[in-house]
């Protein structure tokens, strides 16, 4: 029938648009990305292990850097460092063994190109007297029961962070929660203070976190500098209380729903137990009787 | 664009920047194609009245299942401070997560009725399509997804508003942002291009009856449908030509 016909083209011609439309996303997509500010990328993906003159963190101090090894070197290493690793390359082992076994992890997005543009910057930085790089100030003033308490605020989110990032408890639990737990997304953090090697590591991961998960959102939402202090004193308490994992959490989660749902089809049953009977039955009663 | 770029990044970029596109597209020409050309299949061919006994336990838990979690999503979405500022009591994150599972178990018993019914009614076996299998299909792939997500990578209420809502945003913008969900686990990934592939498949199956739901049916006053006539005259063996 001609009607079909036209049908079949009016879908035809629909799928064609939809192809079309989509590849012309597809190019607007890859012709927008845009070229990273090094110091931009530098601040988001190696601040949180490395400074400029500020020390050691998980990674090396990366003051005068190329005075250690060659510009080819270093461009190769940041574009795989687990491969020159895996090559047996000495100076990297060296590099993994004075991390205490930690590699250097694949930076999102890195191209040759970046990598020299981000050596300049090292190098450019290295001659300043203080470097911008040189790591977050964290105060040494002992940690008290306050901070941590504003920490475990901060980390269930009963205090909302200053620049509305999301509170640490979406993703993450700490092993002294009781109840069903915090997230299980992330990692188990009871023990990040000793993982990160203490108040300056810790400080520095939070300031701008490398994770590729928390990235994208704590770039656009940081922490603030005046939430890290308390936020370490609660995870330094953790580890050193050291609690057993609460391993019921899930379980609890599992049979509070299992249990919720047996409940609501009870009552539902109860609800509509006339259901066949109730309303049907009466009203054609009814209308032979009108 | 990265020299260390592997063949999982080009998986991950039509996964999460084209496919939304194709699935949206898709969406939005042949669910309005359909309406204008084909109004009338816009239905999801009730089959209450061939069984309706167990089309109870199916219909019903499915329904109220999925609309808990159909707008938990949606709420998600659109309001991610606000579900944040929400679960800043961890009584309340608890209540809402238990309360988006219960969906969920809901839609999951729904499913499996469902599929028990259609399989074993004879009369219901005979209506179901391919489409309808399909459908019943993804459902369960979803749920199942959804409730390892809830349980082994809690708690969603609040990283769905953290990480998913910008992602999805960033996709009405035309500028998407794949950087939120390439690092996500595996299940959650699976969840997520499930869902691109339910968007593609709606307009093609009986989900468009999402679209025309009878609301009024809430609030009228129940109607009674029954026949008309003497239906033994009807059945009669005799053929007679009234005059």
């Amino acid at each position: 029938m001609p009607k079909v016909t036209s049908k079949k083209c009016i879908t035809g011609i629909n799928w064609a648009a939809s192809i079309l439309t989509s590849v012309f996303f597809l190019l607007l997509i890859c012709t927008s990305v845009s070229a990273q500010v090094p110091a931009d990328y530098f601040k988001q993906n190696c601040a949180s292990c490395h400074t400029i003159g500020g020390g050691r963190l998980t990674g090396p101090d990366l003051k005068n850097v190329s005075e250690r090894q060659s510009r080819d070197w270093l461009v190769n290493w940041t574009l795989d460092p687990e491969g020159i690793l895996k090559s047996g390359d000495p100076y990297a082992v060296k590099l993994q063994k004075e991390a205490r076994g930690a590699v250097m992890t694949r930076s999102p997005g890195m191209t040759r190109v970046l990598s020299a543009a981000l050596l300049d910057l090292i190098d450019a930085e290295s001659k300043l007297e203080k470097s911008q790089f040189a790591g977050t100030q964290i105060s040494d003033r002992p940690l008290l029961a306050e901070d941590i308490e504003e920490g475990r605020m901060l980390f269930m989110g009963a205090t909302r962070l200053k620049n509305n990032g999301p509170s640490c408890i979406g993703c993450h639990t700490v092993n002294s929660m009781k109840g069903l737990g915090g997230g299980r997304l992330g990692l188990n953090l009871t023990r990040a203070y000793a993982r990160l090697e203490g108040r300056k590591g810790l400080s520095a991961w939070l300031v701008s976190p490398p994770s590729l998960m928390m990235n994208p959102i704590f770039k656009k939402y940081p922490i603030d500098e005046e939430e890290v202090l308390p936020l370490v004193a609660f995870l330094k308490n953790e580890t050193e209380i050291d609690e057993p994992e609460n391993k019921t959490a899930m379980i609890n989660f599992l049979l509070y729903g299992m249990g919720g749902a047996v409940v609501l089809l009870v009552i539902f049953d109860l609800l509509w137990n006339k259901r066949f009977r109730g309303v049907r039955q009466p009203m054609v009663k009814e209308s032979y009787h009108s | 664009m990265a020299e260390n770029i592997t063949s999982f990044d080009y998986l991950n970029l039509f996964l999460f920047t084209i496919l939304p596109y194709v699935a949206l597209f898709t969406f939005f020409l042949v669910t309005i194609q359909r309406y204008r050309g084909r109004g009338f299949t816009y239905s999801s061919l009730s089959s209450q009245f061939l069984e309706n006994k167990m089309h109870f336990w199916a219909m019903v838990p499915f329904h109220y299942g999925i609309l808990v979690v159909l707008f938990g999503h949606l709420i998600g979405f659109l309001l991610p401070a606000q579900v944040l500022a929400w679960n800043s009591e961890p009584m309340r994150l608890y209540l809402l997560e238990i309360t988006g599972f219960i969906g969920g178990i809901f839609t999951l018993v729904g499913l499996i009725n469902i599929m028990v019914r259609r399989l074993s009614d004879a009369r219901t076996k005979m209506v179901t399509s391919t489409a309808d299998w399909v459908v019943i299909g993804i459902l369960i792939f979803q749920i199942c997804t959804g409730l390892y997500t809830a349980i082994f990578h809690s708690w969603g209420s609040s990283w769905f508003a953290a990480s998913m809502s910008p992602y999805l945003w960033s996709i009405v913008k035309l500028s998407p942002e794949i950087a939120y969900v390439t690092p996500l686990p595996f299940f959650i990934k699976l969840h997520i291009i499930g869902a691109f592939a339910m968007i593609i498949l709606f307009p093609f199956t009986r989900l468009v009856h999402a679209l025309v739901v009878p609301n009024p049916y809430l609030w009228r006053k129940p109607q009674v449908v029954r026949w008309h006539w003497d239906r033994k005259k009807i059945r009669t063996t005799e053929f007679k030509i009234e005059r």
